[in-house]
This record gives C-alpha cells, structure tokens and sequence, in this order.
C-alpha cells in the first residue's frame, strides 16, 4: 500500500524522539582515546641517540635532527618537528629504535599563529648539560685510560720488578 | 515563445558535489541539455610526489586517495608492493587485513549511504549512518591510531596486531549491524517518496556499464557479477563464504540499495575472519630497507567504490620510478557527463550521489 | 485566565474613556495596542519555533541541539539573530537594490496581515473580519510574489531556478489548499474564523472532513516551502534558493517568516479542522486561548516530524502529485460534503 513506507520513516523516527542520545558533550565529556592515538609528538632527549632514522622514515621531511660530534660522540643539538607538514602516520616511531620519539594523546593542536607550530623539542640547557656531560665523562673516561695507562705501566714495571726479582731468587734457588 | 538555455555552474563549492567537484550544466528550464564535468580542483599530485618518496613512505599518500576508505587503499598499494616483491603475508595478518578492510568498507558504504540520502533531502538518515560509521572509526583508531588515515598496512603484513578488546568490539558491532541497516531500510529504502525519486532514474545497461569500464557497486548494480574477490580473489577471499549482491535495472535505487546489502555481506566475512583468526607473526620478513628488483607489478584489490589498481614501477633504488593509481570514483565519473543528460538538475545531484564519488580519488 | 486579555483591553479602554479622550483616538490606540500584541505575539513564536525545531531535529537525530545559550539553550535563536543583524548585508553587483532589499521587509507582511483575523481564543480577534478564509487564502499567495522578487532581483542562476519554483509550487498548492478549505465552508456555511469555529462545538471538522484535513495538511508544507516539499531552498541542489545571495539580516527575515507561515498555517489548521479554541472533552478550566495554542503546537510538531523524516520530491512528481492526485480528491471531496449535506439535511427535515 501507498503510505506504508512514509508511515513507518514516522514510527522510526519518533522512537529516536524519545529515545536515547548519542551526543557526547565535548569539552566537558570525552571519549576516552585509545593507546595507539597518534597525537602531539613527545621527545626523549636522553633516549635519542642521534640514528637519523626517524629523520629518514618521515614521508613529508618533517624531522630536523642537529647534531654535534663531541669528543667523537654525536650530542643532538636540535630537534626540530614541524606540526604543520606532520601526517601523524606515525612512521617514525616505528623507525626509532629507542623510543626517543613518541606520539601523545593530546590532539588540541592548535595554535594562534605559525611560528608555533613547529616544535623545537631541544632545550639549550639540555645540550649543555649533555655537551658538559659527555666531556666529562670522555675527561673521566681519559683520566680514567690515563689512569689506567698508568697503573697499567706501573704494574708492567712493577711486574717486570717482580719477574725481575723472581728470575733473581730462581736464580739463587737455582743456584742453591 | 522564446526559450533560452541556462548555463550553470555546479560547484566547485557546492552542498552536494561531495567535495570539489565542477559540473558544468546547460539546462532548459530544470532538464539538463548538456553536461561537461570539470575534477582537478583538488589534485595534488600524489603520483609525482611519490616519485620522490621511498617505497615506506608511499602508504600514508595512499591513506588520502580514497580519504574514506584508507584501510582499502593501503591495502591496494602493499597488494602492488607484495606481489613486486614476491613477499608471503603471514595467515594472521591476511586475516586482520580482511577484518579491517571489510569494516573499512562498511564505513565507507554506509557514508554513501548517508550522503545519499542528505542528497535527496533526508538529513536524518544522514545522521543515523554516520551515527553508526562512528563505530567503526573508533574501532579503526584503536587499531592504527588514526580515524580517517590510518596507514596500518604494510609491506608483508601490518603495523601492529590488534590491540585488547578489539574483538568483543568487532563482534559488538557486527551483531548491531542488521538492526542499523533495518532502520536505514524503514527510513530511506522503504520510503515512497525516496523511491519515486530514485527508481528508474538514470538506468545503466549492463553492457554500457562495461563499455563505459565502470566497477564497483554501480558495475554490479547493472546486473553484471563482476567483484574481484569472487572473479580474482585476492588475499584469502577464496575462503570466505559470501553472496555479491547484484541489481537488476541498473537505476539510482539499485546502486543505493546495492551498497546496503554490501554492508551485510562485508558483516558476513568479517564474522568468518573472525571465527577462524589465526595467531602467529603479523609481518612477513621483510628488509629494512626496501629495495625491489627491477620490474613492475599491477595489483588490483576492490576497493568500497570499485576495482582499485595499484601499478609500481621499480627501477632498483629505493624510491618507486613510477607509481600509478587505477582510481575507481575517477573512471566512474566518466560516464556521468552522459548519463545526466535529458534529467532534471534535482536528478544530477541524486545520480552524482549514486555514483559515490570521494574527490581525494578523482583528483589524486 | 479566561478572559485575561480581552479584560486587559477593556481595562485599558476604560482607562482611555475616563481620561476623557476622544472615541476615536481611543479606538486607534487600542487597535495599535492589539495589533503590536500580535506583532509580538509572533516574532515571540517565531524566535521559539527556530529553537523548537533545532530541538526536534536533534532529538530525533539522536543528538541534544543547541545547549549553550541559556538554560536549554533556550537564547540560542536571539543569539543568533543578535550575531545575522551585527553581519554585512552584501548586495550582488548588477541587482536592482530596491527590491532586492525591498523583498526581506516585505517577506513578514502577508503572514502578518492574516493573523489580523484569526481568533487566538474566545472574543480574542483583532478584526472579526465576514470574510476571513477567503482574505487568509487572498493574502497567504502573496509572498509568493515576495519570493519571486527575491529571486529574481538576486541577479543569480541558482535563485532564479528557485524563484521558478517557488511560483510553480506555491501557485498550483493554492488550489487544493483552497479547495480543501471549501469543504470545510460548506458544512459550516460561514467563511468567518470565528464563526467556523463556533460551529464546531459538537463536532471537529477533522472527524468530518478527514479528507480535506490530509489535504490541507500536505498544501500547507507545500505552501511554506518545507520537506518533503522544499524544492525552493532544496540545499542540496539549488543551495538555498532564491535567498542564495541574502546575508545577515535580510537572510535571517526570510528564515524568520518561514516560521511565522508555518505558525499561520499550523494556527489555520486547528481553526479549521481541530476546533479552534474549543476545548475538548469539556476541558473548559483551561483558557481557550491555551487550547488554541496546544493544538498550534501540535501541527507544528506533526509538520517538523515530516521534515525530519521524508526527502525531498522532485518538481515534476510534486507538481504530477498536486494536480493529478491532490486537486481531484479535494473536488471529490467537497462533491461528497456537498452530497452528505444534502441528505443530511432532507433527512432531518
């Protein structure tokens, strides 16, 4: 019968006039974002070791990676990410081989003008800190093969003495 | 007494183009005379850009061709990728291929669903489909971390396996689906009004429709059963059981309704892949750094709009020397032009809106 | 409760009497008054009717609707109008600016006159005019030479194909409005509002004249342009119609009037067909103009459920539907009323 379809549109859509809503309240209500969410980029600077790959992975070229080379280490000394060009394809992340890179799951972001978008992940006080550290660890590192030069020759003299002195009584004990 | 023809633009900025998309009409009064449809307006390239890409590197491109089906379209290019490399895909990952990319397709057919239906002026039905599309974006995040572009696939299997809870979700979602698509019927299919509007609109022979090289749920609403995971079935089609649903009269109504009892179908293999989901590795073992020999390779998947041809070129390096997308909204919309001629400019929106195009595909 | 309004105005009467004033300036000032009260009256319904059906659409939608502007989001339509007034109205080069803003001003008159003479309760009407269907089906085919100058003036292909619509559609419902309306006349034998409600009292015309109420029911969506029959704005296909080119204000009277043509026929119906202000059941503690506006409310809510339901038609099948289906049931119709009367009355007699 002519009807019967526009007859039931109504039944159907009354049933959903009093029945329950889907609406979720965003701001106030959230919907809670599941693990894998590809949001803002978080950087572990003392993670990074400087690879490259993630620098490589990116499809839109996103990623600067500024390094340094410190008493033949590589500090980093800049990451630049560049939001604006990022695809959240997360390709990175999965060329890190440290987890240095790694995405949030804060997805507001928006900013008020461009030249904050991009993030500069790197601070200067982080570098000077790593820069101060890997001196020093490569002065201990010197003192501590100078050190151990020395005591290794010290001990090389001292167990040349000893041979020495050991030659010296199987010497004599051959000798008696 | 005098008549004139009218010009009119439709679009590129137009409610119901699906994006930008420029038809150019002359119309005598409301009935179309001739149509010159103008895509491009959103081309960016993507064959060219990837030309500078390595072949990683490729997949979040392709995320963007069919912007609502980007499960499909990954899988069309790492299908191209898989067979230039001759690469296995472990059973597990095949099997979350096929779960992911059928819940891919139901999005994307229930979308074409709604935005059928706000096409003819239902804007409640609308809201219902995406209402329920909203599921399964959530469950497509939770895999790939990512609504619309998910770059999960990869070259010899996928990202990541699925996470915990996922499948209590799926077979949530599956078991939900027919009371939805019971309510889609009752409220779009089943109204007289939408049916006046759509029956016997716009009818595609069969033979035309081959002639005219269309795929997809507008070929097989012509009666043709042509769907490449029955003719070619690629991955594991070949052990799942499902029906491919085929219209008759080829109008605006069968290539709508087509789409609906896709979804059920698409539920159907999703409920098989999920009863017999294997576990073992989820990616083939594949180098690090990918570098093909050179050769080409074309693969082809069905995408949620058609046949999705994928068509590498390797010259050796690291980068692809070629890539080429066979986009099935692109190839259908070539038969539009014709198609509309001698139908009220009511129609054109309703035929536009039965050929289910995505302009991220048509343009590329 | 009753009486409220009437006594507000013979007390302000009396007030004006003993002030000494003359008759006529007396009379003058009380009709200003009446006529102001309806004026507000209105645009108060209008500015609820863009809320309500913001509401209803979101409820039926599974959704919540505006929820912002207030308790509800109840100011959510004064916001709205506060931000379209504060827009730039942009005039298309090449129009003729007159009517091109002309048409906004004149878009709420037709609407407005009608309500002059429609009862909103008992001994409340501003002009018990003899004649009030006929000045109501007189005066509602106006606006559509108000949407055709809209239109036509917007320099603009999309509005032109709507204003050709709008004449088309709004013209050819006219009939089988008028035509069902006629039933109703012929059994009540008076074309006054009153009058037609006054001999409802035993009897609804609804239960009388079912026919004729389906009718006038689909003519009067047709009538205001709304789905299934909104072919003039149709967004999908000819953006907004013949308002295409309209921003800020101008926009937003176009927009307002919709609602107030859909108050003037949801007002006519319950006049007509639902009793007026005559209450049901012999509910009489409740004012009639109470009454009135519950069963108002009640075709607005049937009309916004069709709205959120149907799709759209197309031209040909809306126009194939007015004349081969529409027009020839309400001839039908009124032959059968007239018959029945016949033998109703020879019977009696």
């Amino acid at each position: 019968m002519f009807g019967k379809g526009l007859l039931k549109g109504l039944k159907i859509t009354i049933g959903r006039f009093f029945g329950k809503k889907s609406t979720v309240q965003y701001p106030e209500e959230r919907l809670p974002l599941p693990d894998r969410f590809y949001g803002k980029p978080d950087f572990h600077y003392d993670k990074c070791i400087a690879c490259n790959l993630c620098v490589n992975a990116c499809p839109n070229k996103v990623i600067k990676l500024g390094t340094e080379t410190v008493e033949k280490k590589k500090v980093v000394t800049g990451y630049h990410f560049d939001q604006q060009y990022c695809l959240f394809c997360g390709l990175c992340e999965e060329a890190c081989p440290t987890d240095a890179i790694k995405f949030t799951k804060d997805f507001e972001l928006t900013t008020y003008d461009r030249d904050t978008i991009g993030i500069e992940f790197v601070k200067q006080g982080q570098i000077d800190k790593k820069i101060k550290e890997v001196k020093q660890a490569a002065a201990e590192k010197a003192a501590a093969a100078e050190k151990a030069a020395a005591e290794k020759a010290a001990a090389e003299t001292k167990s040349q003495t000893e041979e020495a002195d050991k030659a010296e009584t199987t010497n004599k004990e051959g000798g008696a | 007494m005098k008549t004139q023809e009218m010009l009119i633009n439709v679009g590129p900025q137009h409610p119901s183009t699906h994006g930008v998309f420029r038809v150019v009409l002359t119309l005598d009064g409301e009935t179309v005379v001739k149509a010159n449809s103008v895509p491009g307006y959103l081309h960016r390239g993507i064959e060219k850009i990837l030309e500078s890409r390595t072949y990683p590197q490729v997949l979040p491109y392709t995320d963007r061709l069919d912007y609502l089906a980007g499960l499909l379209m990954n899988w069309g290019y790492v299908n191209a990728m898989e067979e230039l490399m001759d690469t296995e895909v472990p059973e597990r990952a095949e099997h979350i291929r096929v779960i992911m990319g059928e819940l891919q397709r139901i999005a994307s057919h229930l979308v074409a669903t709604a935005a059928y239906s706000g096409d003819v002026g239902g804007l409640t039905g609308f809201i219902y489909c995406f209402r329920d599309r909203e599921d399964i974006m959530d469950m497509i995040e939770m895999v790939s971390g990512a609504r619309l572009t998910p770059s999960y696939m990869r070259i010899g299997g996928v990202a990541a396996d699925l996470p915990d809870g996922f499948l209590e979700k799926c077979q949530k979602f599956i078991d939900y689906l027919p009371t939805a698509i019971e309510e889609y019927n009752g409220l779009i299919t089943g109204n007289e009004i939408f049916q006046h509007r759509t029956k016997k609109v716009a009818p595609i022979t069969a033979e035309r429709a081959i002639n005219m090289s269309l795929s997809g749920p507008i070929l097989r609403a012509s009666g043709v059963n042509y769907d490449l995971r029955k003719a070619r079935p690629y991955s594991i089609y070949d052990r799942f059981e499902f029906d491919v649903p085929l219209g008759s009269n080829g109008d605006c109504f069968d290539r709508f309704y087509l789409r609906v009892l896709e979804m059920t179908e698409s539920a159907r293999i999703i409920r098989q892949a999920l009863d017999k989901l294997p576990d073992g590795p989820i990616n083939a073992k594949v180098p690090k750094i990918i570098k093909p020999a050179v050769g080409e390779a074309y693969a082809e998947i069905e995408s949620s709009k058609g046949i999705m041809g994928v068509y590498v070129v390797s010259d050796g390096s690291t980068k692809p020397y070629r890539i080429h997308f066979r986009r099935p909204s692109f190839i259908n919309l070539g038969h539009f032009d014709e198609l509309i001629q001698g139908w009220k400019i009511a129609d054109v929106i309703a035929i536009l809106g039965s050929f289910d195009i995505v302009l991220g595909e048509v343009d590329c | 409760m009753e009486n409220i309004f009437v006594n507000a105005a013979g007390g302000i009467r009396n007030l004006l009497e003993s002030a000494g004033l003359p008759s006529l300036v007396v009379d003058i000032s009380i009709m200003t008054t009446i006529f102001v009260a309806i004026l507000v009256f209105v645009l108060l319904n209008v500015l609820w009717l863009v809320y309500m059906e913001r509401k209803v659409s979101a409820y039926i939608q599974c959704r919540i609707g505006p929820n912002r502007v207030g308790p509800m989001g109840i100011f959510q339509t004064i916001a709205d109008t506060v931000k379209l007034i504060s827009k730039e109205i942009i005039i298309p080069k090449n129009t003729n600016k007159k009517l091109f803003l002309l048409a906004p001003v004149m878009i709420f008159m037709p609407p407005m006159a009608v309500f002059a003479v429609t009862p909103f309760g008992k001994g409340m009407v501003a002009l018990d005019l003899n004649i009030g269907v006929y000045y109501f089906v007189a005066l509602a085919s106006l606006s559509t030479v108000v949407i055709w100058m809209a239109g036509w003036t917007s320099n603009n292909k999309y509005s032109l194909l709507g204003s050709m619509r709008v004449v088309a559609q709004m013209v050819s419902y006219e009939v089988p409005l008028l035509l069902s309306i006629v039933g109703v006349v012929l059994l009540t034998g008076t074309m006054n509002l009153t009058g037609i409600i006054t001999a409802q009292q035993s009897v609804w015309m609804i239960f009388l004249q079912p026919v004729a109420f389906l009718i006038y029911l689909i003519a009067a969506v047709a009538e205001t342009n709304r789905t299934p029959f909104d072919l003039v704005e149709g967004e999908s296909e000819i953006i907004t119609g013949p308002f295409t080119e309209y921003s800020g204000m101008g926009f937003a009277f176009f927009f307002l009037a919709e609602y107030a043509n859909v108050l003037l026929v949801s007002m006519l119906a319950s006049i007509l067909f639902l009793g007026g202000w005559l209450a049901p059941f012999g509910l009489t503690f409740i004012p009639s103009w109470i009454w009135l506006l519950l069963k108002v409310y009640l075709v607005i809510f049937l009309l916004m459920w069709f709205r959120w339901t149907y799709p759209r038609t197309r031209i040909d099948q809306m126009m194939a539907f007015c004349w081969k289906v529409l027009v020839p049931l309400a001839i039908v119709n009124i032959f059968v009323t007239g018959i029945g009367k016949y033998l109703y009355e020879s019977v009696r007699w």
